[in-house]
């Protein structure tokens, strides 16, 4: 069976030959295990002196004319790696969310801002830093929000190009430039002040909400128009014991968007995958009347139980995740440690289908090797009926 | 039981943001000292959200919001409190360490801890265990919190509880772990004395300490 077809098949739960694998993105650590390390580490590139002030100085207009240009080659990258890494299905993203203000911050047009920083692996990455509004006045004044359109028109371009280089040999779970509403809007006020904002300024949460959702909404077809199937978002709503408020809440003030974004999805004939860290398990029925066709990522490191999970809605949802990155796909672990946790999830997940295995997040602590050593348990264990000695 | 304390209680477990001045500002009309709304009022009322916390019928977003009414109260009756007083729990020295800039949890903690008494020292995120014990020296802090969300950095809590032990301090000081990535089973391994799981466990956890002490 063709990889696009059993992952399409299980997020329909229709019969599959085997329990189908999905990469939740690789970082530039694992993909330069896989493709190649690049002659000028993008560390050294991005902290050199030169490098610093140029940025420091023109950071806004360099965003444009390098920053992007190199993000974007980088993005392929990870899409390619996890092709070659021989994943079903690949999360591919494109995001075009950062302004780089300075040498070491960014700014994200949804509100928020960023360290730029090091890795630990000779490349750059970035961290949430804090809030970029703080007052009715900021909102008012933020002056990074993009044109919808202008991401839509963007989010075509790259996935027309990705879809025709990869698209025929994985199924792409597409992201373009849009990143969850709940998680935009608690990174944009900052976490403590978010539940004060949604009690106080209940206008201005609606209409960013609604800006969010415009930004989904058109990017999601730019996606379509793309040809890819599946659209994932990621928008995490829970911590580690549970979700951050009240789901009747949740519902209230994201649900309708959501409802919607999804709605438009399916009515193209394309599938809708939401990301969501940390315990989501008294969110998951409220996901599923959204009309999400599957769920990542069942943290192991959070009190969510994918085994009850799939028991409660392994007939309503597809879950996909399951493999932990905190210790089992690091360089800590060993070979046999990750084949015996894939078989102790093929075993409790697979039968009844509707379940694809992957690992939990992408981490830049993820070696290539780690997750080669997955998929190959997945092929040799993984074929239906999953019947395991 | 007095009718105004009775309100503020209420007020906080119905997170009242708006009323709660109001409120504090009628006990002290009528003659209530700080400290009997604080004790009376505010810290029964935060008992209460705690306890609908651990039931699952409130969540992160309702316990930042207590803390948050809290706040609305606070300024108010210490404009009226003697310069000195203060319920005397000790103090608790908050930070997420080295390496680590996810401060959400340590926030809600530190403001926890404020609301039910505790003297807060937030030292903010990426913090050095040399610094942490600059400032448990300098205070006389007997109590540390430490978060930390990434695996990749939970070396730096050993860390903490070792400069500890070459200051000469452990015996004297309570190191708490808390965050994403930490487990009893950490606790355990790094040294550390106890783990919280939620802020209202490092609540407890405080508590139980500066009663004991």
């Amino acid at each position: 069976m063709h990889p696009i077809e059993r992952v399409l098949n299980t997020l329909q739960g229709k019969p599959t030959d085997r329990v189908p694998t999905f990469c939740a993105m690789v970082e530039d650590r694992t993909f330069n295990e896989v493709l190649g390390k690049p002659l000028l580490p993008q560390e050294r590139l991005m902290t050199n002196p030169a490098a610093r002030y140029l940025f420091d100085r023109w950071g806004p207009v360099l965003t444009k004319t390098a920053f992007r240009i190199e993000l974007d080659r980088a993005l392929e990258k990870r899409i390619r790696a996890q092709v070659e890494l021989g994943f079903d299905s690949v999360w591919a993203i494109l995001d075009e969310t950062f302004t780089v203000v300075d040498h070491a911050t960014m700014v994200r047009f949804s509100g928020s801002i960023f360290n730029l920083q090091p890795d630990g692996y000779g490349n750059m990455t970035y961290m949430y830093r804090g809030p970029g509004i703080k007052t009715r006045e900021d909102f008012e004044n933020w002056p990074y929000w993009p044109d919808a359109d202008d991401l839509a028109h963007s989010t075509y371009r790259f996935f027309r190009k990705m879809m025709s280089k990869y698209g025929h040999r994985a199924c792409l779970f597409g992201q373009g430039p849009a990143y969850g509403i709940h998680e935009s809007l608690l990174w944009a006020v900052g976490f403590e002040k978010m539940p004060v904002w949604i009690r106080r300024e209940k206008d201005l949460v609606k209409r960013y909400v609604d800006r969010c959702e415009e930004i989904c909404l058109k990017t999601n077809m730019a996606l379509l128009d793309a040809g890819v199937p599946v659209v994932i978002q990621t928008d995490d709503f829970a911590f580690k014991s549970g979700p951050l408020m009240n789901p009747r809440l949740i519902d209230e003030i994201f649900g309708p968007s959501y409802r919607r974004i999804i709605k438009a999805v399916h009515d193209r004939g394309a599938y809708y995958v939401l990301h969501s860290c940390g315990d989501n398990t008294l969110l998951f029925d409220t996901f599923i009347s959204w009309g999400v066709d599957g769920l990542h990522a069942y943290e192991n490191t959070s009190n969510v139980d994918i085994f009850r999970e799939k028991k409660l809605h392994g007939d309503q949802v597809t879950i996909i995740g399951g493999v932990g990155v905190d210790y089992l796909l690091t360089d800590r672990s060993k070979d046999e440690e990750v084949v015996s946790e894939v078989k102790r999830l093929l075993t409790g997940l697979g039968p009844g289908g509707r379940f694809i295995i992957a690992p939990v997040h992408s981490l830049s602590t993820i070696p290539a090797h780690k997750l080669r050593v997955m998929v190959d348990a997945v092929a040799r264990f993984g074929a239906y009926p999953v019947a395991l000695s | 039981m007095n009718e105004s304390t009775m309100a503020v209680r209420r007020a906080i477990d119905e997170l009242d943001l708006d009323g709660i001045g109001m409120l504090v500002g009628a006990c002290l009309e009528e003659g209530l000292t700080p400290e009997e709304i604080i004790q009376e009022g505010i810290s029964k009322g935060l008992e209460i959200v705690g306890r609908k916390f651990e039931d699952g019928e409130y969540f992160l977003a309702d316990l930042i919001m207590a803390g948050e009414v809290v706040k609305e109260a606070m300024p108010i009756l210490k404009a009226r409190m003697n310069p000195g007083d203060s319920s005397g729990k000790g103090t608790v020295i908050l930070a997420t360490v080295a390496g680590d800039i996810h401060e959400i949890g340590k926030n809600i903690v530190g403001m926890i801890l404020s609301a039910n008494g505790f003297e807060v020292i937030d030292l903010g995120v990426d913090v050095p265990a040399i610094r942490i014990m600059d400032a448990a020296r300098t205070t006389g802090a007997r109590f540390i919190g430490l978060s930390a969300l990434l695996t990749t950095m939970v070396d730096s809590i050993r860390e903490v509880v070792d400069a500890a032990g070459a200051a000469g301090l452990r015996d004297q000081v309570k190191i708490v772990i808390g965050g994403a990535c930490t487990s009893q089973d950490l606790c355990t391994e790094m040294g550390a004395d106890a783990y919280g799981e939620t802020a209202i466990d490092a609540l407890r956890i405080f508590n139980g300490y500066a009663a004991g002490a």
